[in-house]
């Protein structure tokens, strides 16, 4: 009796998976396994293909296409994951503020993930064409640099003779007051509104600032300044998405636990340093998986820059793999692909690896 | 740190009772404006990067209705957002068509125009040469899609010259001067039968010492030295007047061979894909989820496991034989390639998950009752599973709508097959190296709409739910 409930069981679990075993099969097993079989092999989608061995793996080595492909993915993961991570958290602690209308400030700051990468890569090219907003706006600090220094300097100025004053009277007041902040902050808008009215520390730019953010082959620092361009682009887009995580770790944090730190005198740092930080850690490690997951296959923003901008400067590990296998006006190399694929592979499954390891033995040391 | 306690603003609050001394109430009152002050604070801090978020939206969409979008320098306020050449254009396309929203310039159509050049006295107020030159309107494909010219169905143009008065003009030297005026009436009328016209192109040319200084419509451009005030369209409508450039998404990117807009199809597709996409995910993720979560099966751990690889793996590394697989199948270049080839992972997750909050107890109370496991999983269950399900509905559509990689892998051509992304590759392609954003901005906007109004539908599914926007990428 009860083996039949078993047996019955078993014959309606494996009906049940079957049709997502099948697509799981196809698409991802078969697909893995055919992918490392045509790394080995010469292959270019129509005639047969030719055993190759590993000679596809040393094209790879030597090819410097792949390991500038390789370097930009490396330094592209690194860099987006660390800022967009940093970012999300900042979101994150904005947007847990509670106050009045927060689910308005939740919406909005959520509305840059949900528009197609197509849609956010267009508008952000308008910007950063040669005559573009971007370049207008630095133009505009350009011009302005001497006026927004001594702004900055007015605000210290004030805000420091404020709090010597407010010290003077009451011990409990610290440099950051919030009022005294108001307070300067409104005298550093009208006293620079009348210095720019004088023209003070405004300067005639003798020519707007063109930079050339896309179509070009300047370097800065380990990735091309093309590339600078979609950290911009990816950053804006993932950095919402990735808040939301961060704020249902916020929302579970008891505020027993803070309040307790508010009664010893914590300061607000301190409160993110010993309550906030560590237990948001297990949020943290799936945020920064998903970042090196989607930043190394980071893909559409290449192909949609297409002709603005030159292979060598746009080129990722995906896309890489993507070009050898469709090269335009070219004919496809399906073992480089492939070859490029599976580093590709290997490359994601060790980053997390490495940031799991090292994960566990931070938490373990707390 | 508990030495800095007797320092804390709880302290003095709760000091401040002891007495109500004059300075005792001071602080007092120093305290709360602290505490107001912090709050007006947080706001400005929400308020700004709100701002920063939306405003590049903003920019992208005041360029996505200009003329020029990539002018120096950016301007927020421009003719297109004026009302009052709203009602300009909706009169212009009303003579011209009798479609007031459009325009156009179509049989029976009678357009007035006016325009008003001044002078310092003394000088002549010559009468500009005016036309309507032999131009189409656009860039790109347009000129394969318009192929009638305005000036072969209009009339001869009827201009009549009426003086207006003198006035006080003070010049950049603070010099004041006595100004003359003269308004040009001018007036033409579609002669006969004929297509309905889009755009009326229109061109005034002046002597440099004549200024325009009004026109039913401002120039849309000022050319050679400021002597050639020139429009694109005198005969707009309102919608045509601001949301020029999107009804030019959807006219200029045609199939040449039948016409039909491409833009209209890109969007078709990306619909039927990400609908399909949908149906396809229910399916999968809550069958696989529910066996998962509650059968036993010979094989179940291998198939969980090689689920969280899945999701681990980049796309690019497993496109080749998923290509290689649709063509066998004969069903590259169709919608279907794109909605069956993604291994929908995530979502069985999701669906595991939420199936294991389920009690058991009541599974296993239908099951005593007879009920086999697909009735109690059907009658039972997924009615029980709406939060889940709308969520990895909204996953599915938002995830098959935003698609770039696979729609590009699978679907290459006719370009009438696209899906809206490639869509929008390839209007960046046609229209991006003559410098026409603003097609392309308003291409980028459209093609928001359909997520963007699911965002507004299911808003606290999505934001309240961080598991689905998490596990998205």
């Amino acid at each position: 009796m009860n083996k039949s409930l078993a047996h019955k069981e078993r014959i309606a679990g494996i009906l049940f998976i079957l049709p997502f075993c099948v697509s799981l099969f196809v698409f991802f097993v078969y697909a893995l396994g055919r992918t490392f079989l045509f790394s080995l092999q010469s292959y270019d989608l129509f005639s047969a293909p030719v055993w190759n061995g590993l000679g596809n793996y040393l094209a790879l080595v030597g090819d410097p296409l792949f390991i500038l492909a390789l370097k930009h993915s490396l330094a592209f993961s690194i860099v987006v994951t660390t800022l967009q991570t940093g970012l999300a958290l900042l979101l994150a602690m904005a947007a847990n503020k509670q106050v009045k209308g927060k689910g308005v400030f939740r919406t909005i700051y959520y509305f840059p993930s949900i528009l197609s990468s197509a849609a956010m890569t267009l508008i952000f090219m308008w910007l950063f064409q040669r005559k573009g907003v971007l370049n207008q706006g630095l133009s505009w600090l350009s011009a302005h640099g001497g006026l927004l220094a001594v702004a900055l300097g007015i605000f210290l100025a004030v805000q420091t003779l404020q709090f010597v004053l407010g010290r003077r009277r009451y011990d409990w007041v610290r440099w950051g007051d919030p009022f005294h902040l108001i307070v300067s902050l409104g005298v550093t808008a009208i006293a620079t509104l009348v210095l720019a009215g004088l023209g003070v520390g405004v300067r005639d730019l003798a020519e707007p600032v063109t930079v050339t953010w896309l179509n070009t082959r300047e370097t800065f620092g380990p990735l091309p300044r093309t590339i600078w361009a979609i950290v911009a682009m990816n950053t804006f887009t993932t950095v919402p998405t990735l808040m939301l995580l961060y704020l249902a770790g916020l929302q579970s944090i008891p505020d027993s636990l803070y309040e307790a730190a508010r009664l010893e005198g914590a300061s607000a740092w301190q409160q993110i340093r010993y309550i906030t930080w560590p237990r948001l850690m297990p949020v943290s490690f799936t945020v920064v998986t998903l970042g090196i997951i989607g930043t190394l296959q980071m893909f559409d923003q290449v192909a949609l820059l297409g002709d603005a901008a030159p292979l060598e400067s746009k080129i990722t590990l995906a896309y890489f793999t993507y070009h050898n296998a469709f090269p335009p006006g070219g004919t496809p190399r399906i073992g480089m692909a492939s070859a490029g694929a599976l580093v590709l592979a290997l490359l994601t499954l060790v980053m997390v690896l490495i940031q799991r390891s090292v994960g566990v033995s931070e938490t373990t040391n707390d | 740190m508990t030495e800095t306690s007797s320092n804390s603003v709880q302290t003095t609050l709760a000091s401040g009772r002891l007495s109500d001394r004059p300075d005792a109430r001071r602080e007092q009152a120093a305290v709360r404006r602290r505490q107001a002050s912090t709050l007006v604070l947080m706001y400005g801090v929400l308020i700004s990067i709100a701002t920063v978020l939306l405003g590049t939206f903003l920019f992208a969409l005041l360029a996505s209705v200009k003329e020029d979008p990539l002018e120096q320098p950016f301007r927020f306020w421009f003719a297109q957002i004026n009302p009052v050449n709203w009602a300009g254009a909706w009169e212009q396309g009303r003579e011209g068509s009798g479609n007031a929203w459009w325009g156009g310039f179509s049989p029976g159509g009678e357009v007035t125009f006016h325009l008003t050049y001044a002078a310092p006295v003394g000088e002549e107020l010559a009468a500009p040469a005016i036309e309507i030159p032999r131009r189409r309107p656009g860039t790109g494909m347009a000129a394969a899609v318009y192929t009638d010219f305005a000036v072969d169905y209009a009339s001869d143009l009827d201009i009549r010259r009426e003086d207006g008065p003198l006035y006080e003009f003070t010049n950049k030297d603070g010099v004041t001067e006595q100004w003359q005026q003269a308004t040009w009436h001018v007036r033409f009328r579609y002669e006969g039968e004929g297509p309905r016209i889009e755009r009326v192109p229109f061109s005034s040319q002046a002597p440099r010492s004549q200024t325009l200084i009004d026109a039913t419509l401002p120039p849309t451009r000022m050319e050679r030295r400021g002597r050639v005030a020139s429009w694109e369209n005198v005969t707009p409508g309102v919608l045509g007047y601001v949301f020029n450039n999107y009804r030019r998404v959807f006219k200029e990117s045609v199939d040449l061979n039948t016409g039909d807009s491409l833009f209209m199809s890109w969007f078709q597709n990306s619909l039927l894909i990400s609908l399909g996409r949908v149906a396809l995910t229910l399916v999968l993720a809550t069958t696989g989820g529910y066996a998962l979560a509650r059968l036993k099966f010979p094989g179940q751990r291998a198939v969980f496991f090689t689920m969280l690889v899945s999701m681990m793996i980049p796309i690019q590394v497993t496109f080749i034989s998923n290509y290689l697989v649709i063509r066998e199948i004969n069903l590259l270049n169709t919608p279907w390639a794109v909605i069956i080839v993604l291994v929908v992972s995530a979502q069985v997750l999701i669906m595991k998950q939420f199936f294991e909050s389920v009690p058991r107890e009541i599974e296993e109370a239908a099951l005593m009752d007879g009920a086999g496991y697909w009735t109690t999983f059907y009658k039972v269950i997924l009615p029980m599973s709406k939060p889940a399900l709308i969520t990895i509905t909204i996953m599915a559509f938002q995830g098959a709508w935003n698609d770039f990689f696979w729609p590009l892998v699978l679907i290459n051509s006719p370009p009438s097959a696209f899906a809206l992304p490639v869509g929008l590759l390839s209007l960046r392609n046609a229209y991006g190296g003559a410098g026409d954003w603003s097609l392309i901005l308003a291409g980028a906007f459209m093609s928001t709409v359909p997520v963007l109004i699911l965002f507004m539908v299911f808003q606290r599914y999505i934001v309240d739910n961080p598991i689905a926007s998490g596990s998205k990428e």
